[in-house]
């Protein structure tokens, strides 16, 4: 695992959206590597190295984060905010995963720096276009700026 | 000499007669200026006795204005009497009125006491309906989150079955699949239709002035691209609002949602909007000619999850128009509805009236159809 890269970084301690969330990105033939990881502590550690990842090659950074909020421990915007005030990371665009778009916390990750935010629809083709739309949208514009 | 004697004697006596001659001459002469003298002072008491007659007359004068006077002052002194008695009857009473005063004074201070005690539970009970209203926030974002998960999951694993398996399943096990996902979408619209209420209750309003014509025609067209229908749809010259345009196009979009709805099993759906001033308000009134409803039912109309149709006649999740009502109310307004079953309903929606006249700039277009 110590040097494992990833186009796609998906944060998400929910399996089942997590499952159907990377099977919208192959049925949107989005081919590229993807790296689930459960929840915020995982997620930094990935990140900065550290942990379980300690050694990882953190100059390779993923083009793309997908971002649950609602996770145990180290929530979503505890992630976001250490993305964001890290040199390192700052410029990695991070789409925050939420289940309603009523929730509050939408307008914290905004202003913490997130990208854009998806609201996981419970209809799955929706869901599916949602997400493969939106993984497109900011691989294709993370590979411009590379 | 006799004769002499005589002469002499008369001679003698002549002179005692002269000589009283002369006494009474001058004693005469005396009374003559004694005389005058009296005429003089009887005169002089004459005037006298005049000016005292005068003077008398005065006095007499005087003294009848005296006791004109006298009298009056009696009279006087009794109307005086009479107001002395008024006044103090008039401060008796006062007196007791006074102690009422004092009475009612206390009533109010144990009353003002009261009152602030009552407005410390008020403060209490705000307190508690605040606290209670967080509660019912943080759970209705917890219902957001926590049940669209699992519905997300089962949505998802029975497309993936039907995906993945579709050559191990029959038509009938792929209906059930359908059903699954029918069901689990259904609910998730529930979730968001309930949640779309409750957020209607903590959410305050921001006023603006609403062109109504071009509010119906972004929910109309809105509407004809999610939803095929042929209705007819006519409006014009509608009045302009002081709402919340955000809000009031959820009211516009579910009233005419609705109207669409029930009016679509009939050949020819038509749905007329209007309105019009009364009593203070602006009344805009939705009509179709649909299968309406039984006025019998009408206090069910804006209840949350009241539903005067099945689901299978006529699908939706009964929170519409409850969120139209509490809208309409959050805006000092009304709703109401009228209707006859198979002949068509008209949903009423009033707002405090603001002066202007229509807008009228599009008098060259004013019937929109779709």
């Amino acid at each position: 695992m110590v040097n494992n890269t990833a186009e796609i970084l998906l944060i998400e301690d929910n399996m089942n959206d997590a499952e159907l969330t990377i099977r919208a990105f192959r049925k949107g033939n989005i081919k590229n590597t993807l790296i689930h990881l459960k929840n915020g502590v995982e997620a930094l550690e990935f990140l900065f190295g550290t942990g379980q990842f300690e050694g990882r090659d953190i100059s390779k950074k993923p083009k793309v984060i997908l971002l649950d909020l609602k996770m145990p421990k180290v929530d979503g915007l505890e992630v976001l905010t250490q993305i964001k005030a890290n040199e390192l990371t700052k410029a990695i665009p991070v789409v925050v995963l939420t289940s309603s778009n009523e929730h509050p916390d939408i307008k914290r990750a905004y202003s913490l720096g997130a990208n854009s935010y998806i609201v996981k629809p419970v209809e799955f083709d929706e869901f599916s276009k949602v997400v493969t739309d939106l993984g497109f949208y900011w691989l294709l514009k993370n590979q411009a700026q590379v | 000499m006799e004769k002499g004697g005589k002469s002499l004697k008369l001679i003698n006596a002549n002179k005692e007669l002269a000589f009283q001659n002369e006494e009474k001459e001058k004693r005469a002469a005396e009374l003559v200026i004694a005389n005058k003298e009296l005429a003089f002072q009887n005169e002089e008491k004459e005037k006298r006795a005049a000016e005292l007659v005068i003077a008398n007359k005065e006095l007499v004068f005087q003294s009848e204005e005296k006791e004109k006077r006298a009298a009056e002052l009696v009279n006087a002194n009794k109307e005086l009497a009479f107001q002395n008695e008024e006044k103090g009857k008039r401060a008796a009473e006062l007196g007791i009125a006074n102690k009422a005063l004092v009475f009612q004074n206390k009533e109010k201070k144990k009353r003002a006491v009261e009152l602030s005690d009552s407005n410390k539970e008020v403060d209490e009970l705000e307190k508690r309906v605040k606290e209670r209203t967080e509660d019912l926030e943080s759970f209705s974002y917890s219902v957001s989150h926590d049940l669209r998960a699992p519905l997300r999951a089962i949505n998802g694993y029975a497309k993936m079955l039907d995906e993945d398996y579709s050559n191990v399943l029959d038509a009938e096990g792929k209906r059930f699949l359908v059903e699954v996902r029918n069901n689990a979408n259904k609910m998730g619209v529930l979730i968001d239709d309930l949640l779309t209420f409750s957020r209607l209750g903590r959410k305050g309003i921001t006023n603006a002035k609403v062109d109504m014509n071009k509010l119906f025609e972004t929910v109309l067209s809105e509407i004809s691209q999610n939803t095929a229908h042929h209705a007819e749809i006519k409006y014009s010259n509608l009045l302009p609002a002081v709402a919340d345009r955000n809000l009031l196009q959820q009211v516009i979009s579910n009233l005419l949602s609705n109207a669409i709805k029930y009016s679509s099993k009939k050949e020819k759906p038509e749905i007329d909007i209007t309105s019009k001033y009364k009593n203070g308000m602006q009344v805009y009134a939705i009509s179709d000619n649909g299968v309406g409803f039984d006025m019998h039912y009408v206090n069910k109309l804006f209840g949350v999850f009241q539903r005067l149709h099945s689901d299978e006649e006529f699908p939706g999740t009964g929170v519409g128009l409850a969120i139209v009502q509490r809208i309409i109310h959050k805006h000092n307004g009304n709703v109401w509805a009228e209707a006859k079953e198979g002949q068509g309903a008209t949903f009423y929606f009033s707002l405090p009236a603001i002066d202007e006249k229509p807008v009228v700039s599009q008098s060259f277009n004013l019937t929109k159809s779709w």
